[in-house]
């Protein structure tokens, strides 16, 4: 080595650096080059970040993410006026085309990354009991069930579910008269009943995918 | 007054202007030990062999870095996400993409090199000695910029009729009211230890020249107003002061201003001739190797004697190994790119929060604001648009494009949620009860939301003044062989020379740790 000295200097972390690493990227489809606007918020392969509110899309059902994207565009969801995150996105999704959000919701579910870490701190197993209504639609595992036009909550981050639940209940989303999941939704989520039961029943899915 | 001592007093006054005012404000912004041109940087060479550096945005930091370091033989690519070279240094001119997301905007502004819009940086003061280093030494033509216009307006949509009140009116008035309280305090002796005869003359003469009173300490208006009438052929004859109450009751003393006062929007500010962008030009004219337009940073990996980035270009992920890395993404985004950071590190990056900014720019077919007795400067009002900036450069030509809008940090907001359309109708609204008639002079216009821009999604990020207290060394100090760089890793953010601070500061901490590990190899 050149400068030894210069690897302690430069270098005197680096094995404790070895953290995350980039694995998923080689597994993960390169963004198309018309959807390289999604990573720019939602962060490389769509891991999400919080900075920005963006939450993880990776691996998500196209079916899902198709269906969100023309609520967007046709003003279902992003338009309420407490909405402000949503008003971010909703540009974005109007200027898509069809083809686009086809291939956008495709990239989604065929992106690699590593499922979010636990930031709510809530209580799973209080949670479990508030799940068992979830569970209906959204399956024992969170998975999802495209037939119920219920989405799988697995893998999304935690702090996105809590508010989620919290636009719902307070009918920041799941309001616009056509958006007929989004107002089944509503119902579901007037369900629990406060701040303590969102963060509870969003501890018990985080666990779900952790486990 | 009752409360205010003597000493204190006059020690408010003393800081209120002058010496004491600007070391303050030095002191505030670390500028202190940086008075004077900045010297030319020493790096030491990068020695045979050279040395792959990989520099992460081509904005000014990013640029600054190459231009050093390729002079001393590095090897320097820049990888930069958007389609341009320069960052948030932007100038729009005819046919240029504005790269929103959501809306892509084309610049409809006439094909002309006079009509342009600095729709980021727009503005230098004296004391940012590194822009005005760097665009001596590349030979960056500057002009002064005229900021504060005394002939230009306040405007209070609820205060004095809704009617735009000339600056200087609103200022002399102020100050006049405000000297006329003090010199009768003075009389009445209205402090907690007497003045001596000699101070209560001296305070009072003060007065009178700070307000202009006459000679029994009134004041009955000032010719810093400018006249009603008169003053060449004829005697000039004094409008009337306002009512105190009038102007005790608007907000524009609260909002703007101590305006001129600001450090860096003292008269007199500069900008570059034809553009802010010729700055930007000027150093990527100097690079050995092109800017990689387009290309995006998908990953971020340190390794013992380098760093691996990991970018998506023309289509293919590719890797560039590199011996450093200087990193000027903005902060807000490396928690979406994937890294293997410390702990630590990424906290203090995350510490950060998306600044924001707005901007429109409006071509004018007319300089109606001339026949108004306005030439460059701001019109200040109190609407969201909060500022018109008319142009101090084609003085008396045809055409010439204002900025009709500037929103600071979370006013953007509002006219982000809008389309660009609307907001340009939104600012023609506001301006037409500034200049009757200003819709229909807008012949064009772009509208730049910095929070909402692709591969930008905010301007001027910063912390709280705790985080800062906790993080900020830490995020000027490398990771490995990766530097944090751009006016983010400053206390000068949204300013160029915050950009420059910072890319001086990373050059001379990457220099210090290089010659160190020579001395030591040598040694060994």
């Amino acid at each position: 080595m050149k400068y030894p000295l210069a690897s302690c200097l430069f270098g005197v972390l680096l094995a404790v650096f070895m953290g995350p690493s980039a694995g998923a990227a080689e597994e993960s489809p390169v963004s198309p080059d018309d959807l390289v606007y999604c990573t720019v918020c939602h962060g490389m392969q769509l891991r999400g970040n919080r900075n920005i509110e963006a939450p993880r899309l990776s691996e998500m059902d196209a079916w899902y993410i198709e269906q969100q994207l023309v609520a967007f565009k046709n003003g279902w969801r992003g338009t309420h006026p407490q909405d402000l995150i949503g008003m971010e996105m909703r540009p974005m999704a109007a200027a898509l085309n069809d083809t686009q959000i086809k291939a956008a919701a495709k990239f989604a579910q065929a992106s690699r990354a590593p499922v979010p870490a636990a930031t709510v701190d809530g209580d799973a197993d209080a949670g479990r009991t508030h799940y068992s209504t979830c569970a209906a639609c959204h399956g024992v595992d969170a998975s999802g069930n495209e037939a119920l036009g219920a989405p799988p909550l697995a893998g999304l981050n935690d702090w996105y579910l809590v508010r989620q639940l919290e636009n719902f209940r307070d009918g920041v989303r799941g309001s616009h008269p056509d958006d007929l999941y989004g107002a089944q939704m509503r119902a579901s989520a007037a369900l629990l009943p406060d701040d303590q039961a969102i963060r509870d029943v969003v501890a018990y899915i985080t666990s779900l995918q952790t486990n | 007054m009752d409360n205010l001592t003597r000493r204190r007093f006059l020690s408010l006054v003393g800081a209120a202007g002058g010496s004491s005012a600007v070391y303050k404000a030095s002191m505030a912004m670390g500028l202190l030990a940086d008075t004077g041109p900045m010297a030319r940087l020493d790096i030491k060479s990068a020695g045979r062999g050279g040395k792959e550096v990989v520099i992460l945005g081509a904005g000014l930091a990013g640029l600054t870095i190459a231009y050093e370091l390729q002079r001393v033989g590095y090897n320097c690519t820049i990888l930069e996400a958007s389609h341009r070279v320069g960052g948030r240094s932007l100038t729009l001119r005819h046919g240029d993409v504005v790269d929103e997301m959501g809306y892509t905007q084309v610049c409809n502004f006439d094909d002309d090199p006079e009509l342009f819009f600095n729709a980021g940086p727009a503005r230098i003061p004296g004391h940012h000695r590194r822009v005005l280093h760097y665009c001596r030494e590349l030979q960056v033509p500057l002009q002064v910029k005229a900021n504060i216009n005394r002939s230009a307006y306040v405007h209070e949509s609820d205060h004095f009729g809704g009617k735009p009140v000339r600056l200087a009116e609103y200022v002399t008035d102020a100050r006049g009211f405000l000297s006329e309280l003090l010199y009768k305090a003075v009389d009445r002796n209205a402090f907690e230890q007497p003045l001596s005869e000699e101070d209560r003359v001296r305070l009072k003469e003060l007065t009178q020249a700070f307000g202009d009173l006459d000679q029994d300490g009134l004041y009955k208006g000032s010719s810093r107003s400018g006249y009603k009438s008169g003053g060449f052929l004829g005697h000039g004859e004094l409008k009337e002061p306002m009512e105190f109450g009038a102007l005790l009751d608007s907000s524009f003393w609260r909002r703007g201003m101590a305006q001129s006062e600001n450090f860096d929007w003292a008269e007199p500010l500069m900008e570059a001739v034809g553009g802010m962008d010729n700055i930007v030009k000027a150093f990527a004219r100097q690079l050995k190797k092109p800017v990689v337009l387009k290309a995006q940073v998908q990953a971020v990996q340190l390794r013992e004697d380098g760093v691996d980035v990991i970018y998506q270009h023309k289509g293919q992920r590719r890797k560039l190994a590199a011996d450093y890395c200087f990193n000027s993404i903005p902060v807000h985004f490396m928690e979406g790119i994937p890294n293997n950071f410390s702990q630590d590190y990424r906290d203090a990056l995350n510490a950060f929060e998306r600044g924001n900014f707005f901007k429109i720019g409006l071509q004018m077919r007319e300089r109606f604001w001339e026949r108004e007795g306005i030439y460059g400067g701001i019109t200040n009002t109190d609407q969201r648009i909060n500022q018109i900036w008319y142009p101090s450069h084609g003085i008396h030509g045809s055409k010439g494009v204002v900025l009709g809008a500037y929103a600071f940090w979370n006013q953007s907001h509002f006219f982000e949620r809008m389309t660009p359309e609307e907001r340009i109708r939104y600012a023609a609204d506001c301006g037409e009860r500034i200049h009757p008639g200003y819709s229909d002079y807008i012949e064009a216009g772009v509208s730049v939301p910095w929070g909402r821009m692709n591969h930008m999604m905010g301007c001027g990020s910063r912390m709280t003044p705790e985080n800062e207290e906790r993080y900020f060394d830490r995020v000027r100090q490398p990771e490995g062989r990766h530097w944090m760089v751009g006016d983010q890793i400053s206390y000068h953010s949204s300013w160029q020379e915050g950009a420059l601070a910072s890319a001086e500061y990373a050059l001379n901490d990457f220099d210090q740790r290089a010659r160190a590990a020579a001395a030591i190899s040598s040694k060994g």
